[in-house]
Parts: C-alpha cells; structure tokens; sequence
C-alpha cells in the first residue's frame, strides 16, 4: 500500500505528543452484488471503498482519526487529529522497526472472482430462480442475491506489528414468499465462505433453493406455535446462532472489563453441563469469521470458551486486553477504517457432545423442534436473549408430529446453557451467511451439535 | 467544493456514454465520544464522502460507487455503472425522476450550532448523559457504551432529466446502557435521543430515562400464559410500525410480498387507526426536502380511521402503477447502495386520552415498556411474536415488573384490535423515525410461565 518509511512517519507524528502506542489501519474493499428479482436480474452493483485510520493510545484511553485519502500527507493530518489530547510532546516515543507478522492460517484464494464474467455469475441467479419458480404453484415471489467482496487489510503499530490480510467472501442468498389464498409465508436461505470460485467445485447453490420452498410451503399449512413453557430441541449448524447471541457476546471483553457482562468474574467456575466445550476459533479454514490476524494484527487463535462446562476465557482485543494487562487472543474486529476496533467473534460453536441427535428427538414427550432458526438478539447486561424460528415442528411421544409456525424462543442465556441437559454428537457449523450487528456489522459463522434444552418459554399464539 | 455541481459535471460525463444518469454524492463530518466514569475512553473523528453512479439504458439500470473523487476514479466508476446496466434485465418501468418543484419551506433539519459545537462541548455532553444515569439511583451500579456522536453534511443528487438539487443536513444523538443492581437481581435499559437541532437534545434526560427504566425492572418476573390486554409504550408501539411501513411499501405490494397486498380501500384496522408518512415534519429525524432519487418529499395518509387508502412509493413503483405518483420515499442507506423504497418520519396519529387514562382502562393486562428482536416481525405473513418486558396492569394501575415474556398476534388482527389510542405521540428513533402514542391492543397472546409451573 505505502512504504514502510511513509507508515513510520505516520505513527510518529501519533506518537508525538507522548501517546504510548499508535496504530495505523488502511483497508481497500472492492464488492459486487448482484439481484434478481421477478425473474430480472435488476440491481447490479459495484463498488469500492479505500480508507485508513490512525488511532492513538494514552493509556486506556484512545483516540482515532480517518480518511478516504489514502496519502502519507493525509495520513500525517489524522495521526495529528489522534494525538491532539497529549500533552507530553517532550517524551514522545521512538516507533519500533516493523517487523512482517507471520500467521500459521492460510487465506488463499485458489481462482479469484475476475475468472468468472457477471454474466455468468448472473446465469446461475438465473437458474436459482427457475428451479425456485417451477417447483410450486404457490411460490408468489422469488428474489436471489450474490455477493463477492474482496478486502485487504494492512495493519501496523509502533511497537513493531507489521500484518496483512487479504479476505475474499462469497455469498448466495434466496427468498421465496409462498401463497395460498389469504395465508402467506415467506422464507430466506443463504450460502457462502471465505472462498474463490473453487468454492462451485463442491457446492452449489441452485440446489439450497428446493429447501427455502419447502419451509414456505410447509408453513403455509402449519399451525400456529403454542405458547408457554416446554422442552426445546435445537437443530444443529445455524442452531448456534442461539450460543453466539445469547451467550458469546456476554463473554467479549467490553462487558467483561466494565463488570457488564453476566458472566463477568466467572472464570474458573462451572457455567454449564459436564459435557459442555465450546469454543470460539478465528483459524478455521474458509470460515467467514477467519482471519490472518485480526483488525489490530495480532494472530487469531482457537479460544476455548467452555471446557467440560467450566467457563476458561474471554474473547480479547487490544484495549480491554490493555486495560487488563493481558494479551489480546485476536478477536479485534471492526465494520471498516471508519470503525474503531472491539471484541466481537469470529467462528463460534457448541462441541460435539454424547447424545445421539434421534434420542434427543426420542425423549421428548410435548416440546418444540427448531429446525430453522432465524435471528435474534440478546441484551448482554443480563444475558436476556429471544430468538425467532422460522420453521418449528411439535414433538409429541418423541416424534415430530405437525409443522409450527411463529415461534419465539426467549430465556436467560447463561441460564439456558446451564439448564442444557443433552447435547448431541453431530456437530456441524453454519452453511456460511451469518452477519453479527453489535453497532458494526461483522461475518461470522456458528455451530453446534443438536441440543436440548429442558424448558425454554415459546412464544407462539396458541 | 460545489457537491451540486460536481454532481451535474459527473452527470454530463456518463450521459456521453448513450445512458440516462444520476448522481448522488454524500459528504459529511463524523464525531463520536465515549466516555467512561468521566474519562474520554474512545474518541473519532474524521471527514468522509461518497459517490454513487446509477445509469439506465432501456430500461436497464447499474450501479456503482466510490469514495475517491479523482478524475480517473469517477470515469472508472461510471464505467462499471455502464457495463453492470449491460448485463441487467430491462424492465419497461426503470426510468429516472423527472423535476418537480421543490417547496422552500423551511425543514429545520440543518442547525449551525451543531456545526460549531466544539469537541470540549460534546465531550461535556458525554459526561452529563453518564453523569445524570449514575445519579439518578444508588442502585444504578454502572453506565457502559456512553456515547455522543455528531454528525453534519451536504446531499447533492443530479440526474439527465433535469434534476438538481443539494441540502445540508445536521444530526446529534447520545446512547447509554445503564445497569441497575440490587441483592437479588440486575436489569439494564437504554436510553437514546436523536435529532436534527441542539436546542432540542438532552443529554440528561437520556441518562435519567437509562436508570429509570433499568431501577423499574428489577425484580421483574414473567407472568403465566394468557390471552390478555397489551398497553404498548411509544417505544414499544413502534414494532407494530416497522414491520408496517415495509407491508405498505408498493415494492412489497407489488411483487406479492405484503400481506396488505390487494387491500387497497379495505378496512385494515380499527378505526381509531390512522397511520402517516411524513417526509417534510419540521425537524424529524427522517425529513430532507427531496428523497434520494431528487423527489420532493410529502405527507401521505397511509390508513385513514382504519381504511387503506394507498401504498408508499417511490419513483420506479409509481411509474410501474401507472395510476400514483411517487410519496417521495426512496432512500438510501449509504452511497454505496441503489435507492430502495423507506418510510419517512412514520407514526400513528394521536388520539385524545392521557396515557394514564389509556392504563387505567384496562383491568389486567401487560404495560410493554420496551420489546427485542422486532426484525423478526415478518411483513409477508403478519406474522408477529417479539419479548417483552414492561409491567403488570391490575385494576387501571403498574403493579410488578415483567420480564422473560412475549407477546404475539398476527399483525391483521392486532391492527383491528387497538381499543385505544393516547394522546402523546412520540417519536423514536430507531429503524427510521417511527412515532406513536401509547395504544392498547386487546387478545394479545402472553407466552410465559405454564400453569403447571406456578
């Protein structure tokens, strides 16, 4: 990007006024989306988005300027803006001598996007689309989505941290909306990684559509989800969404350091069943939430959260990890060179356990099943979380019996993963399109075996 | 620099490519503080600026954007505009705005003394927002995430059929997260305010109303499943609203994704109901003199007394129709992103009661202070199950908190089973600038504790 001297000068002009560190952040995104829509590829875009940013440090306090002007001179301007809080110019610190960090993950794009025309690209939305069409006479409206975004990443501090990421997503959304005479129901699914073109070598989104239909035709003619308590079994892969809300984000530093979180000052102590591991792993291969190093340049790494339900760690950046004197485990993140960095995750999922998935099923008498998870959203302060399933089944004598529609699930989080008294042996992360808002927006995948949680409150309207 | 002619000058240069061309270019000054225990923890600061390029050829449209306002960087990007158009379907509908006369009154969404606001000032700012949450109750045992952020910027949009046009906007808002404790529990609420004047904002009341809430939920406790009264505050009302401006957009309407498709001239509601898109409210967080394809903005009546009376539209969908004309709300969130149809400043209209009056009407039931995971609310099916936490009602008065609760019922029939409707419109700005009174809606279903486990 720029020389090695230009960044130089520009943590020294952050160090100026006596910062102890000073950070510099530039980022280059190209994207392409593309959407059909009614059988019409309608809205093509393309874009790209060049910036860096400097941020300084005093102490447990920072400061962060940034600009779309990737110059040494503009770079100086905000390092400048970083740093006007100091007020100890006389002992401003010398910037270390950068050093190229090297990263055990491997981020390699075997065929880059440019392989393959728009049109192409557009031709298997296409196709997505017809399979979708032709599949039912109530499907009403298909729309479908491909998105590329390449983004690389240069980060360098002054005590020396010299690191580069180079992070190519692809991803392939569907939704369909399926009718029948007053009812209608809709439906989304969504596949993708971390990956070139080779990702079409083993996966195919035209065949994911076939499944969005077949939960908008089966909730078209389901029932409407009881209410009340009752045992709940959670599918496994995107099922994880549910740890990732409800307890993950209660164990990201920020909340950790301010004694916000509810599991602030429970290291050590028991949080879940015996058989509980989860863990939070930035190196996975083609993971959406897999990095080189993180937004601050420091190593990802495989976090255990959760060891035989005795809770370990805390996912780290750079500040709280700071404040805390400790070392960060690579989990600062940040939406761009807009955004400062925090603790967010990366690739986070529930074990394999020693249940098999059919028992589980088996031994619940009157529960729910959550086959489809879609969103949901937790208040981190108390862990209070609820979660919408967008395709649930009754399980009566251990048997899925009818398709429920409108289901909620709400609960305390650490509460819920206490009460978990069996978790399956089919561990399997997400299909690739997990998105985490916490004020940035970030990629992430989750994961988990299939689970089964005692009593859990369903929303529904029976 | 002039954004408006720089905007025209990149118009002029796609049109020589057979196309027809817009512009839209957004430039802005960014501030955000955080402080903690009074300490100025994170502070941003930063300029930033954006182009975004839509072409249309027969029909066929492309999109493409940049923040590098360099010669070579805008032909590139209008060139990857014109090549996406290449590859797009045609669509007999895609056109671009004609002009139409903007009406000069004034909006108020543009306000000097926010320019001028020094960062000492807003720093000072951050610290009455923490300081006023801290204070309000010994058992408000922490504030996190206190933050002020300012903002303040020019629009300029410009298309090949004439229009032009730019306006300076101007934003302030300020977040906290307050956490209240006492021995047997802890509870945490929000409090926010967002707008377009500094006269308007207070940064103490955000604070007061962070701790108010969390001190009031502590003890809080989920009530049995039940089919009940639901008295929603403003904030909590505002669920109902955004999922539906999306079922109202003709977009959704026409593609057969709303489920108030077809229900043009039909009664939808209550007819105490009466909802309204409002693009030009005197400093609504949502008002702008034009929308962002250059249409100047209006005040639509979505649902009268109950009656459907028209969808939101915006240039596409109207020309698409045939028989409307654009309601001005095509938006975007960012330069980076085409227009989409969004509602403006949306609301309920007021009614005439107090909203202790509203309480007081009903025997028991729930007050719903704040509710989660309203992006679930889905506008296709109606179908609608969010938590809740808030309070009990018996007999007209709050009794204990309530929380770890839902409450669900599909919005067709919650439409038509509000029996109230208070008098103190309140906007909230979260999802757009949603607005309501405090209503009651009747045969909501509770989920909470089973019968067995009571």
């Amino acid at each position: 990007m720029l020389p090695n001297e230009s960044i130089r000068r520009v943590l020294e002009a952050g160090l100026a006024k006596g910062a102890d560190l000073a950070e510099v952040y530039l980022e280059n995104k190209e994207s392409l989306s593309l959407t059909l829509d009614e059988g019409r590829l309608e809205k093509a875009t393309q874009g790209n988005d060049v910036g860096g940013g400097v941020r300084v440090f005093y102490g447990n306090n920072a400061a962060y300027a940034y600009t779309d002007d990737l110059t040494e001179a503009s770079l100086i301007e905000a390092a400048g803006v970083a740093a006007a809080a100091g007020q100890n110019a006389n002992n401003a610190q010398v910037c270390a001598d950068l050093t190229k960090g090297e990263s055990p993950v491997v981020s390699r794009v075997e065929r880059p996007f440019e392989e393959m025309s728009t049109q192409e690209k557009a031709g298997i939305l296409r196709q997505m689309d017809d399979v979708t069409r032709q599949s039912s006479p109530h499907i009403v409206s298909v729309q479908c989505g491909y998105t590329e975004t390449r983004r690389r990443v240069w980060v360098y501090n002054s005590e020396g941290v010299w690191a580069e990421d180079d992070r190519s997503f692809l991803e392939f959304q569907g939704q369909v909306a399926a009718q029948k005479g007053e009812v209608r129901q809709s439906s989304a699914i969504g596949m993708g990684g971390q990956v070139g073109l080779e990702f079409f070598d083993d996966r195919d989104p035209v065949k994911m559509m076939p499944e969005a239909v077949d939960t908008a035709l089966l909730m078209l003619d389901a029932r409407p989800a009881p209410a009340g308590e009752m045992p709940v079994v959670i599918t496994n892969g995107w099922g994880g969404v549910l740890f990732h809300e409800a307890c993950g984000h209660c164990m990201e530093a920020d909340f950790i350091t301010k004694g916000a979180s509810a599991y602030t000052g429970l290291v050590g102590e028991k949080v879940g069943p015996d058989f509980l591991n989860a863990y939070d792993d930035g190196t996975i291969p083609g993971r959406r939430g897999t990095m080189r190093f993180d937004d601050e340049g420091a190593p990802t790494n495989r976090t255990v959260l959760i060891e035989n339900g005795i809770l370990k760690e805390y996912m780290w950046d750079l500040t709280e990890a700071r404040r805390a004197g400790r070392e960060s485990t690579g989990n600062g993140r940040r939406q761009s060179f807009r955004h400062m960095p925090m603790p967010r995750m990366t690739n986070t999922y529930i074990d394999a356990g020693p249940h098999d998935p059919e028992e589980i099923i088996g031994s619940v008498k009157k529960g729910l099943y959550a086959k489809r998870l879609g969103g949901g959203q937790v208040e981190i302060g108390r862990g209070d979380y609820v979660f919408t399933v967008t395709e649930g089944w009754l399980i009566e004598d251990g048997k899925l019996t009818a398709p429920v529609r409108g289901a909620t699930l709400v609960g305390n989080g650490p509460e819920t993963l206490r009460l978990i008294d069996m978790i399956g042996t089919d561990m399997s992360l997400d299909p690739g399109r997990g998105m985490c808002g916490k004020g940035q927006w970030a990629r992430v995948s989750v994961g988990q075996p299939t689970v089964r949680v005692p009593k859990l409150t369903v929303g529904g309207t029976e | 620099m002039d954004y408006l002619e720089f905007a025209q000058d990149v118009v002029s240069r796609a049109v020589e490519r057979g196309v027809e061309a817009e512009a839209y270019v957004n430039v802005g000054q960014n501030t955000s503080v955080n402080v903690d225990r009074g300490e100025v923890e994170k502070l941003s600061q930063a300029g930033s600026k954006g182009l975004g390029v839509r072409v249309v050829r027969d029909g066929r449209m492309g999109y493409a954007y940049t923040s590098d306002f360099g010669t070579e960087s805008v032909e590139k990007t209008i060139e990857a505009a014109v090549t996406l158009a290449e590859v797009a379907d045609g669509d007999e509908h895609r056109s671009l705005p004609t002009p139409q006369p903007i009406p000069e009154d004034d909006l108020e969404v543009y306000d000097q003394a926010i320019v001028e606001l020094p960062i000492g000032r807003k720093v000072e700012m951050a610290r009455r927002i923490e300081k006023a949450a801290l204070r309000y109750d010994d058992r408000v045992v922490l504030t996190n995430r206190c933050t002020l952020i300012s903002q303040y910027g020019t629009v300029a949009v410009a298309n090949s059929k004439g229009v032009a046009g730019s306006y300076d906007k101007s934003f302030i808002g300020g977040f906290v997260m307050a956490m209240a404790a006492d021995e047997n529990d802890r509870s945490v609420a929000y409090g926010f305010d967002f707008g377009s004047r500094l006269a308007d904002f207070k940064p103490t009341a955000i604070g007061k109303d962070a701790a108010r809430k969390a001190v009031g939920m502590l003890g809080g406790r989920p009530v049995p499943t039940q089919r009940a009264s639901v008295v929603y505050s403003p904030m909590a009302a505002t669920s109902v609203l955004g999922a539906l401006s999306r079922a109202l957009g003709a977009d959704a309407m026409q593609r057969n994704r709303s489920f108030l498709e077809g229900k043009i001239g039909e009664t939808v509601a209550a007819d105490m109901v009466t909802v309204l898109d409002n693009g030009r409210l005197p400093g609504g967080i949502a008002t702008r003199p034009f929308d962002d394809e250059g249409v100047p903005t209006a005040a639509t009546r979505l649902i009268d007394e109950g009656v459907l009376q028209t969808a939101l539209h915006d240039h596409y969908t109207a020309t698409r129709d045939g028989t409307s004309s654009s309601t001005g709300n095509a938006s975007r969130r960012s330069h980076a992103t085409m227009p989409a149809l969004d509602a403006s400043n949306f609301y309920f209209q007021p009614g005439q009661e107090a909203p202790e009056e509203v309480i007081g009407g009903v025997e028991q039931g729930l007050y719903v202070e704040s509710v989660m995971n309203t992006a679930s609310i889905n506008p296709v099916s109606g179908d609608y199950s969010i938590s809740a936490k808030g309070f009990w009602i018996e007999n007209g008065e709050l009794s204990h908190p309530v929380n770890e609760v839902t409450i669900a019922l599909p919005l067709q029939e919650l439409l038509h089973n509000v029996k109230a409707v208070g008098n103190d419109l309140t906007f909230v700005p979260m999802m757009g600038a949603l607005g309501s009174p405090t209503i009651r809606v009747d045969g909501v279903m509770i989920g909470g504790l089973t019968a067995e486990a009571q």
